[in-house]
């Protein structure tokens, strides 16, 4: 058979005893990815909201930075999708004729408008200092700099405050605006009435726990090597209470999660003979150990015990972050992974080999690329933009924490 | 209020192109069929390209044309809920056999050929317990004729001794 | 005055119930009456199709004239409408398989590639599936751009000019009757074949099937033979709990159809 003629999906499913003839695995890596990033999107927003709305001032140092991580990271968001459609060309139709009884024509709206939030956050909050640079910088640097002012020069006092004001409705508006990004998301496999191991109407916040739990871990991460590479001080107190949110959401992630398997399991409906075959034997690695433990139970571990240290942070964050890339693969791949028929199996198998342009598309380049890109956007960013000039010192950090334990001030 | 406004002008304008945008760009028929938004909301015209997809299986009438002979047999026979193409038409161009090019003679899209393995007499003639016994023509009921193909002369092409075209034996022998 | 007013429009009332009940309880005996306790009816042109699961053979003609007909590359194994064989063992396992949609049809008792001795099976039969052009189709619903639509007599199409290959509806199909078309690379499924039915032609499959297995016809057109059987037969549709509505009808399915 030629490879032209290959039917889309025969590349990577593997089927076993009775599956339907035209059953694939349709929705592929790039669909792990996608709400996988939205996620990390979500989380890091909801955390520098944390500063400017909840006035957590601890958070300081890391609330630039997660602010403009999620930009970068929102950048990338549609690219799995694109990479995913058969016709990316055609997806422009997503505006033209959108049919609104599909969560996926949503796309466009929520993804746009909680863009314009986080573009106006980010324009406010370094207001001043694009202003400082268009002032300053000649050529074409300058002229960048002075598109990005939109022609308002105004850094008065009166301004400033505005300012402050703006940010902190921007900030407060863009909670929700970042829910529904990924609420929605949910909702596309929620409402999937063919799947059984999607279709239950906690989906969306099962989703939106996760999102906010990769999304902090992801700041933590990335703070934390982005310190240390740059030789800076890591401020403990935002360590510490980055922890604490990740805490508070690991433990609704795990009961969302715990209380959806634990209905699947309970109403054992007629998809439950093979759903269980699936969680308990062929995704019991993926699901059980890394999902589970490695990534839900041993970080929620790890961040209880008292006297956090920066290594186990660092630690706990990177496992979340493993976990919850797993639980995507476990919703997305283990959904499809049950026959429609209830009788086969389907089992995912990525091609490696780019022996062709599908199986280029569908291998792992493209989505190591995108995994890596929104770093490097990151990083230009940072050469534009002051993402990590404001670093605590030492006196900074002590004076926060002081602000938050008085045992913690005394140990600096 | 002076720059706070300025983010608003970006989205407006933003919000403004792609309005015509997609006014230059959505085709003139796309509409909500009877105001149907939910099941008929699509580009009109695609009704009609289904309607004027190439029909390529034109049954007996066709082959009938010359082979009024084969068919008024095959009417008779039983055979007779069998058409042509089932058997002549073939999935692989590469046999196409028929002498006289079809398509462009009378526009029959379909590769006509002769397929004389014994697989494809298989496809109904094995026999398989659960294949219905019987089955029905202008005759009354009558008794699906099935074989053991690994014990009915193996190896040995069906229309050595069958005449297709009859369901029956052939009279004169090759 | 007011107790007698309210008496004449009692009589009234019954007067004209009185004669009107009878003649309505007639209306019931009417078959496209009928219909409408089942459907609720209407003058509407609307297709469906009848699948009489008693009389496949699996020889899959049906596959083969489809695949020819709609221009869905033969060799490879995505079908707009496929045979699936349902085999049941004496020691109650029941083994399922459709090996390339059965477009080379069944020539063995091998259900799954193994050989089964014909003495181990109970019972078996062969089921035909095509898409069910639901009266709610769930792929229609969320398709995103409006590329796939229901026409005005109950047909789902694709607009394969305007699909962006998302998957949404194959992943949303109960039955997965739809796929990505080899060469198109835009969703593809099964039309009930509307270049043919809308010329007055059967489709590709039911004129390839030798043993009239396969009938398409008006639901709404009691001279129609598909408007005959189902509604004096006994017919089911497959998986109704999705609550598609589908317009597939099956006599002589078995609880271990799928």
């Amino acid at each position: 058979m030629e490879a032209a003629e290959l039917a889309h999906g025969a590349l990577w499913t593997i089927r076993e005893g009775f599956t339907y003839p035209n059953e694939y695995i349709y929705w592929t890596i790039h669909i792990v990815v996608y709400p996988y990033i939205t996620g990390l999107v979500a989380g890091a927003f909801v955390l520098s909201s944390m500063y400017h709305v909840f006035g957590k001032e601890e958070l300081k140092p890391v609330a630039r930075f997660s602010l403009v991580f999620s930009f970068a990271l929102l950048l990338m968001a549609p690219s799995p999708l694109m990479l995913h459609l058969t016709q990316p060309l055609n997806s422009v139709e997503l505006m033209l004729t959108p049919h609104f009884y599909s969560a996926i024509a949503a796309f466009t709206i929520v993804y746009l408008s909680y863009m314009a939030v986080v573009l106006a956050e980010i324009w406010f909050v370094f207001r001043p200092f694009i202003i400082e640079q268009a002032k300053e910088k000649k050529g074409l640097l300058g002229l960048i700099y002075n598109a990005m002012t939109l022609g308002s020069f105004d850094v008065s006092e009166k301004a400033r405050h505005t300012d402050e004001k703006i940010i902190k409705i921007l900030a407060a508006v863009g909670i929700p605006a970042a829910a529904l990004l990924h609420g929605y998301v949910g909702f596309i496999f929620g409402s999937v009435k063919t799947v059984p191991l999607w279709k239950t109407p906690l989906m969306p916040f099962i989703f939106l726990m996760s999102a906010i739990i990769s999304g902090v871990a992801g700041c933590i991460v990335t703070y934390i090597l982005g310190m240390a590479l740059k030789r800076n001080f890591i401020c403990g107190a935002s360590i510490r209470s980055m922890c604490k949110v990740l805490v508070w959401f690991l433990v609704a992630a795990i009961v969302l999660e715990g209380v959806d398997l634990i209905f699947h399991g309970y109403t054992a409906e007629e998809s439950w003979g093979i759903m269980s075959e699936l969680l308990f034997q062929r995704f019991a690695f993926k699901m059980i150990v890394v999902q589970w433990l490695l990534g839900m139970i041993l970080p929620l571990f790890l961040l209880l015990l008292p006297r956090l240290t920066m290594f186990r942070a660092f630690t706990s964050a990177t496992l979340v972050l493993i976990g919850v890339f797993m639980m995507r693969w476990d919703v997305v791949i283990g959904g499809q992974s049950m026959s429609r028929s209830f009788a086969g199996f389907l089992t995912y198998k990525m091609p490696i080999i780019p022996n062709s342009i599908e199986a280029f598309r569908e291998g792992p380049f493209p989505i190591g690329f995108l995994m890596i890109m929104p770093f490097i956007l990151l990083f230009i960013f940072n050469r534009v933009l002051p993402v990590f000039t404001e670093v605590f010192n030492e006196d900074d950090c002590g004076f926060t924490e002081g602000l938050l334990t008085k045992k913690d001030h005394a140990k600096h | 209020m002076s720059h706070a406004w300025r983010p608003v002008f970006v989205v407006l304008a933003v919000v403004v192109t792609m309005l015509v945008v997609r006014v230059i760009f959505v085709p003139s028929d796309f509409a909500a069929k009877n105001g149907d938004y939910k099941y008929q909301w699509h580009r009109l015209a695609s009704e009609q390209f289904w309607k004027d997809f190439s029909v390529k299986h034109k049954g007996r009438e066709f082959c009938q044309q010359c082979h009024s002979e084969l068919v008024d047999k095959i009417k008779d026979s039983g055979h007779q809920n069998v058409q042509c193409e089932n058997c002549h038409a073939m999935s692989d161009p590469a046999k196409k056999s028929h002498p006289i090019n079809l398509k462009e003679d009378f526009g029959y899209l379909l590769d006509i050929g002769v397929d004389r393995s014994r697989e494809l007499c298989k496809r109904c003639h094995a026999e398989l317990s659960y294949r219905p016994p019987t089955y029905t023509t202008t005759k009354g009921t009558v008794k699906f004729k099935m074989i053991d193909p690994t014990k009915h002369n193996p190896g040995v092409e069906c229309v050595m001794c069958h005449d297709v075209h009859t369901a029956g034996f052939k009279t004169t022998g090759k | 005055m007011n107790l007698s007013r309210r008496k004449l429009l009692k009589m009234g009332l019954l007067a004209v119930c009185g004669t009107v009940i009878p003649l309505s309880a007639l209306e019931i005996f009417k078959p496209e009456a009928a219909a409408s306790l089942i459907h609720p009816y209407s003058e509407k042109k609307r297709w469906a199709f009848v699948v009489d699961t008693t009389k496949c053979v699996g020889c899959g003609m049906c596959v083969k004239a489809c695949k020819l007909e709609n221009e869905v590359p033969f060799d490879t194994d995505v079908q707009r409408t496929w045979v699936e064989r349902y085999v049941q063992l004496k020691n109650g396992e029941v083994i399922i398989d459709s090996p390339h949609g059965a477009r080379y049809g069944f020539t063995k008792n091998d259900p799954q590639g193994h050989d089964v001795d014909e003495a181990e099976v109970a019972k078996g039969l062969f089921v035909p599936k095509l898409c069910n052009h639901c009266e709610k189709p769930s792929c229609v619903q969320v398709c995103p751009v409006g590329a796939t639509y229901k026409t005005d007599d109950g047909v789902v199409l694709v607009d394969r000019k305007w699909c962006i290959g998302c998957g949404y509806c194959i992943t949303n199909c109960p039955y997965f009757a739809r796929f990505f078309h080899p060469i198109t690379n835009t969703a593809d499924k099964c039309t009930f074949c509307y270049h043919r039915i809308t010329k007055g032609l059967n489709t590709a499959c039911s004129d390839a099937c030798a043993f009239g297995v396969r009938k398409i016809g008006l639901i709404n057109d009691p001279s129609s033979e598909v408007f005959k059987i189902i509604n004096t037969e006994r017919v089911m549709v497959l998986k109704p709990e999705y609550g598609n509505e589908p317009h597939v009808f099956y006599i002589g399915l078995d609880d271990i159809v799928r």
